[in-house]
């Protein structure tokens, strides 16, 4: 009888042992390209946020992260293609020029602000663009990492490649630069002064290694908004 | 009783017991969270399956059993112990048994769900006093003695036919519905969705009443819905009316403390917030009818073991059989006012996403071309927010923000004094556009009752809906200021279009 009471107690003491110690914990998986940077150009751990910018590992480029936040890296923000005087300058819209807005404007504002700590942003060519196509992972997405990428709209994204023969419907503007669709995945040629999106990217081969403590979330506030 | 079929019913059902007293507990961590203590021992996923089957295996094998009884002129050789505890046993099986079916059945609407979990709790003393007794007398013999069925002496006949009774119970069970039949009214009789159902043909429809049980902050965590359809060539109405004695429409507010926002929340960092929510109701559609939520219900923190755990514990909704469900969530705040419900879906399991906290398993919602609510902060942190937005108008009161009433966040223009709340829901636009805006639906809240006029075509085009046709099963489930602890109910609702 001793005997089976002490099986029965330590039976019991190893059900109560397991339910107290065998909850599983949460834990965040790194993505197998991407890093999330905060606005001090610091990595963050995949759950921590807000974030900037987002470096890609396999590519070595550092991508500007849109906002909704009507700061100059606004989601929303359309401009038309211009850089060193070739293209259509102020054909886009947004909040921050008192004119109209282009690619140049954009680039002006990000490098002077130093976005992420980097002050080479610059328009990506049209293969890194694509490089980062990918199926929508969710019904009605971008073509496009969107818990990484926020704000990216179903529409064109300007390249740095330009003096491009424009085809079809285009054929009077002669020339344009080229675009990825991000609601299509696809790529074509559009006359400099369409009003498209605009992602910048900067090549960064030494990211920093210090990361932010804390948890999955941490607050920072952005430079905008300390205004 | 002969011995063999004696040893054959008491193995058949201490497993069935097991089973349904575990996959039971398992069922109840969604209403009650006290119980995830057990957690780690109880099983996860499709349980309600096992609890079913289970159930049916205890209902036939207590009948045999009495039966049997009944003819058994044997004379007792119990001790008067086992003789006391047996009877206690017996009364408990019983509870539990006719408070199980009633539940899944909508029979009542006493608190059954409850008596349900008070009479598991005694088969759980039950079994202690019963097995645990024998195992100190008897020890290893027990085994022996209990478990060994001499094969050659079994009354296979009856074995089987217990077997077979036990399946066709359950496939019976899971085949029952509750009717709802579809009023059929003309193309130019004129409805409008404005939540006060003061249209004459309401009078008209015949209603159902589901008795909803298991969700949080309701009276006993019930409440019965009242449901009428109408349908003309190109769509349905539907009407659906449910007790709610508060009118909740804070919506994870955000205020103003010493250190600048924060949400003000209870529960909400595991995404099972239950005191600052906004009232919710939700629809599921299927073409097929089965119990647990048409097999989408998958209970337990991990119940897929290559996807994330979820973090309150209680479980996910995905279609394993790759069938999608579709679901229709009206939101008091989020969509009310976009007179629209959230047309969502659970579709199979959906691919992880290393950058987000929150995996939904096979929930997700219908594609849209534009327009949204967003949350007003930056990032949610539970230790504090930084606004997107602050109204214009600095006394501005409201359950949302609309996106052109307000200007983005600037620490110079944060004068609000500590403890101000401001909601925490941004219009982006007046409405979703494309698929996700397919349901219309609006709500009004009067006297402790909620009543929602909602429409949708028979047919879209959709391949993440449901068509809405004869034999096309239903259930509903109502939120009283709660992120995801619904109300439920097993039978479906089966609706039966007579155009």
């Amino acid at each position: 009888m001793k005997n089976r009471l002490l099986i029965s107690f330590l039976l019991l003491s190893v059900i109560v042992g397991y339910c107290l110690i065998a909850l599983p914990t949460q834990k965040s998986h790194m993505h197998p390209r991407y890093i999330k940077i905060s606005a001090e150009g610091k990595p963050l751990k995949p759950w921590q946020g807000p974030w900037a910018c987002v470096y890609d590992k396999e590519k070595q480029l550092l991508w500007e992260i849109k906002t909704d936040n009507e700061s100059i890296h606004d989601g929303y923000w359309t401009y038309s293609w211009y850089q060193n005087q070739k293209g259509v300058a102020n054909f886009g819209d947004c909040y921050f020029e008192s004119n109209r807005c282009d690619t140049a404007d954009l680039l002006r504002h990000t490098n002077e602000n130093g976005l992420c700590g980097v002050q080479t942003w610059r328009l990506p060519s049209s293969e890194e663009l694509a490089s980062l196509v990918e199926p929508p992972s969710r019904p009605g997405n971008t073509h496009i990492a969107h818990d990484f990428f926020l704000h990216i709209q179903h529409g064109d994204y300007w390249s740095s490649e330009q003096t491009n023969k424009l085809s079809k419907h285009f054929n009077q503007f002669k020339e344009g630069a080229k675009s990825v669709n991000f609601h299509t995945g696809t790529s074509m040629t559009l006359p400099y002064r369409n009003a498209a999106f605009v992602m910048l990217v900067s090549s960064v081969t030494d990211l920093p290694t210090s990361q932010v403590s804390g948890r999955d979330t941490l607050i920072t506030t952005p430079k905008e908004i300390n205004k | 009783m002969p011995r063999p079929f004696f040893i054959f019913l008491h193995t058949v059902i201490a497993i069935a017991i097991f089973t349904s007293l575990f996959s039971g507990l398992r069922i109840a961590t969604i209403s009650h969270s006290e119980l995830l203590v057990l957690a780690p021992i109880l099983p996860s996923g499709h349980v309600h399956f096992w609890h079913m089957l289970s159930a049916c295996i205890i209902t036939l094998t207590a009948i045999s059993y009495v039966f049997y009884k009944n003819n058994d002129i044997t004379p007792n050789k119990y001790t008067y112990y086992h003789t006391w505890v047996n009877r206690f046993g017996y009364f408990s099986v019983l509870g539990c048994v006719i408070t199980g079916w009633s539940v899944y059945f909508n029979i009542t609407q006493f608190q059954t769900q409850t008596l349900h979990l008070i009479s598991s709790f005694l088969i759980g003393c039950y079994l202690l006093l019963h097995s645990w007794i024998y195992f100190l007398q008897l020890g290893k013999k027990l085994i022996k003695r209990v478990f060994f069925i001499p094969l050659k002496q079994l009354p296979w006949f009856l074995s089987i036919g217990l077997i077979l009774a036990s399946i066709g119970t359950y496939h019976m069970a899971q085949n029952t519905y509750i009717s709802l039949n579809v009023v059929p009214i003309g193309a130019n009789v004129l409805m409008e969705i404005d939540g006060l159902a003061d249209e004459p043909i309401w009078q008209e429809a015949q209603s159902i009443n589901v008795h909803t049980i298991g969700g949080a902050n309701f009276v006993d965590g019930q409440t019965t819905v009242t449901i009428k359809a109408l349908s003309n060539k190109h769509e349905t109405f539907f009407l659906f009316t449910w007790a709610d004695p508060t009118h909740s429409l804070s919506h994870l507010p955000i205020e103003k403390v010493s250190t600048g926002w924060k949400v003000v929340e209870n529960g909400f960092y595991e995404f099972d917030e239950q005191s600052h929510y906004e009232d919710k109701f939700a629809v599921m559609l299927s073409k097929t009818c089965n119990s647990g939520a048409d097999g989408t219900a998958h209970l337990g923190k991990t119940p897929f073991h290559d996807k994330p755990s979820n973090w309150h514990g209680k479980g996910y909704h995905a279609s394993v059989d790759n069938k999608v469900r579709d679901l229709w969530h009206w939101k008091a705040v989020r969509t009310n006012d976009m007179i629209l419900a959230d047309d969502n879906f659970i579709g199979p399991l959906t691919k992880v996403l290393s950058g987000q906290r929150r995996y939904s398993a096979g929930y997700l919602p219908d594609g849209k071309e534009s327009g949204a609510y967003v949350m007003n902060w930056l990032w949610y942190s539970p230790n504090g927010v930084i606004p997107k937005r602050l109204p214009k108008d600095a006394l501005y009161e409201g359950d949302i923000i609309p996106w052109f009433g307000s200007k983005p966040y600037k620490k110079d223009d944060d004068h609000y004094p500590i403890g101000t709340r401001l909601p925490s829901v941004l219009y982006r636009s007046n409405r979703f556009e494309g698929d996700r805006a397919d349901v219309r639906a609006r709500g009004q809240w009067k006297n402790g009752q909620w009543t929602l006029e909602l429409v949708r075509k028979n047919m879209t085009p959709s391949v993440h809906d449901v068509a809405l046709e004869h034999g096309t099963c239903m259930w509903v489930s109502a939120f009283d200021h709660s992120q995801i602890a619904h109300t439920r109910h097993n039978l479906a609702i089966s609706l039966k279009y007579i155009l």
